[in-house]
């Protein structure tokens, strides 16, 4: 569904509102969601949408998603995370799947930053290679 | 066997990086040709974009959180939730004279059924035009091989000249003509020392596909294709194809110039690309503004058209020539995109739909057409023999204008009617037979030298064919000295004396 300017307007000034110190407030996040689904103003509907899709996309700018074809063990999970939070900052969370489709290594992706170690992809690459090149 | 395995092997030894970091965006929306993305943060303006399965798309709108992104290829295997990644990549063509005698899509891909095609290089498809360092004034001309056009409107070596014109007034034709002729003068001069062969670049945007095969025909018919590159984006093509080809084919050209050749591009034509672009435009919901027209309409078509040059000796000395095509609607040249064109362009051919049907083919309209390059761009030869034709012509048409009114007419204004009414016979040419300019020179002498005033105005033709033929036929060593001193001097003016005169005297 199209959101309308106003609407588009006023969601994004909610986004803005919901920091505190350049940081996303979860507090501030709840309150606003709340009142705008209690008051129901024009298009709550699309306007809760917009805020959640701007949440959404800001909360994974500092999640990362680590995939491995098998389960990893602490040290390895540690040693990932704080690269991680070397490279991103302290306030990045993390989150790990095992995806035994990658075959082997590793898939790191934050943001929108793939970083890409598995088996998988580089037999995808080598596909693309044969057959494109 | 040994090569394969070796080849297989560099590739898998090219594989063993440990990790690639990569961009990557979740398609949102997609249809029409356009995707939504979300996330890329990392993408720049024109990137390609890699979405799966070889498919690749052109980041156009970069906005706040999303991409809007123009797909080069099919759509049906993207959905909503596809994984694309950046490439930090521009779209690229390939290019250099593996591409001639082949016809190609907007990406560079053949589809002739002639095979792969052997490319030294690729080329971006948008970059921008030399700067005013590089380049050189237009001195050398492009033979049109029309009679109407080299003597009156010559055009020259990286000039850009627009053909406008109604529906079926002739304008693809007067290219194709063009084309043929570059092709005959290559051939004829092939090896000769000093001698800058003219490659040609023909790109159709949203034409019909049996346009395109009738022309490609005529060109191979003509020996034309050796010379020539085809481009197609047919009206069956995508908006976003239809949008490209015209820079692809200018990617082409490029090559040619900066490795010190010449090439003719004809751009037909630039009223669909515009509707194309149009359309482009609209899905990425970019603001519209005349005739829904986005904003930088003109700059599309100024930023291709720059990119045609004359560069000088220490770039390469080579060129770039466009012949732009813009199909007027009931001739009204003040529309947009004409008025658009014509302002970017240093000159244009207009060709009238009264003339056509009067049978003054090429309908070329003499006092609408111009030539910004002027008389810089031809040979000696013609200049003294083309030098007042344009402004008797243009005389002719205002005297006939008047004389339709009176019936008394004094001798000067009698010997001027029959002059220009005997002019006009001469420049109706047949299609898809361009002369040699020493042989327009000659005609065009004779005409200048009375030889036709006593010919009935309706067997000028006649004469002119019979004269053209026996000057070939009999005559070569007068076209040949035309053509090697290229101007005409007092002893090239007695042999074209006996000659004419001779042809005269038998003629009935």
């Amino acid at each position: 569904m199209k959101l309308d300017k106003d609407s588009r307007k006023l969601s994004k000034q909610l986004f803005q509102a919901s920091f505190t110190d350049g940081k996303l407030d979860e507090g501030k996040v709840r309150i606003i969601a709340k009142k705008i689904a209690d008051s129901k103003p024009r298009n709550f509907v699309g306007i809760l949408k917009d805020f959640q899709r701007q949440v959404r996309l800001d909360v994974e700018k500092h999640h990362a998603v680590i995939e491995s074809a098998q389960p990893l063990d602490d040290a390895m999970s540690k040693q990932v995370v704080d690269g991680l939070k070397a490279k991103y900052g302290p306030s990045i969370s993390s989150e790990f799947k095992v995806t035994p489709d990658l075959i082997g290594g590793l898939r790191i992706k934050i943001g929108s930053d793939v970083f890409d170690s598995s088996v998988r992809s580089r037999l995808d690459r080598l596909e693309t290679n044969l057959l494109h090149a | 066997m040994s090569s394969i395995l070796q080849e297989l092997e560099s590739q898998i030894s090219g594989l063993k990086t440990t990790t690639s970091k990569s961009n990557v965006g979740i398609v949102r929306e997609i249809g029409d040709g356009v995707a939504r993305i979300e996330g890329l943060s990392d993408v720049m303006l024109n990137e390609l974009i890699e979405f799966p399965g070889g498919l690749y798309g052109l980041a156009l709108n970069l906005e706040e959180s999303e991409v809007g992104c123009i797909l080069l290829g099919d759509e049906k295997e993207v959905i909503e939730g596809t994984e694309v990644k950046t490439t930090g990549r521009l779209l690229s063509v390939p290019v250099g004279k593996g591409l001639l005698g082949r016809v190609v899509d907007t990406l560079g891909a053949p589809v002739d059924g002639k095979g792969p095609i052997t490319s030294s290089a690729i080329y971006p498809v948008e970059k921008i035009a030399p700067g005013i360092i590089k380049r050189k004034s237009v001195s050398q001309p492009v033979q049109t091989g029309i009679m109407a056009i080299d003597a009156m409107i010559p055009i020259g070596r990286g000039q850009r000249e627009l053909i406008i014109g109604d529906r079926a007034t002739g304008k693809t034709t007067i290219a194709i003509d063009t084309i043929i002729n570059q092709a005959r003068i290559n051939k004829a001069n092939e090896g000769k020392e000093g001698f800058r062969p003219l490659y040609s670049i023909y790109v159709g945007i949203g034409q019909k596909n049996s346009n395109i095969a009738r022309s490609l025909a005529v060109l191979e018919a003509a020996g034309a294709m050796p010379y020539t590159i085809i481009v197609t984006a047919p009206a069956s093509d995508t908006a976003t194809n239809q949008y490209l080809a015209p820079f692809s084919g200018a990617a082409m050209g490029e090559w040619f110039m900066d490795n010190g050749m010449d090439a003719l591009i004809v751009y037909d034509d630039l009223s669909k690309h515009a509707v194309a672009y149009r359309q482009v435009s609209l899905l990425l919901k970019r603001p519209s503004g005349r005739e829904a027209y986005p904003g930088d309409v003109f700059y599309l078509h100024s930023r291709l058209l720059e990119r045609s040059a004359r560069v000088n000796e220490q770039n390469g000395n080579g060129s770039v020539t466009a012949l732009p095509i813009i199909e007027t609607q009931a001739g009204d040249v003040s529309a947009y995109i004409p008025t658009n064109v014509i302002s970017i362009t240093d000159g244009q051919i207009y060709l009238e739909t009264d003339l056509f049907y009067q049978g003054i083919r090429p309908a070329v309209s003499v006092g609408l057409s111009v030539s910004r390059v002027g008389s810089a761009a031809q040979i000696k030869g013609m200049k003294q023999v083309a030098g007042k034709i344009k402004g008797d012509l243009a005389q002719f048409r205002e005297l006939a204008a008047f004389a339709q009114f009176g019936s008394d007419l004094d001798a000067k204004t009698k010997g001027m009617l029959d002059r220009g009414a005997r002019i006009v016979e001469l420049f109706k040419q047949v299609q898809y037979n361009p002369l040699a300019t020493e042989v327009q020179v000659a005609t065009l002498w004779a005409m200048q030298n009375a030889y036709f005033d006593d010919v009935p105005v309706d067997k000028v033709k006649d004469f002119q064919l019979k004269l053209q033929e026996y000057l070939t036929t009999r005559k070569d060593a007068v076209l040949a000295k035309i053509r090697d001193k290229g101007a005409i001097d007092d002893d090239i003016t007695a042999d074209l004396k006996s000659a004419v005169g001779d042809f005269k005297s038998s003629y009935r």
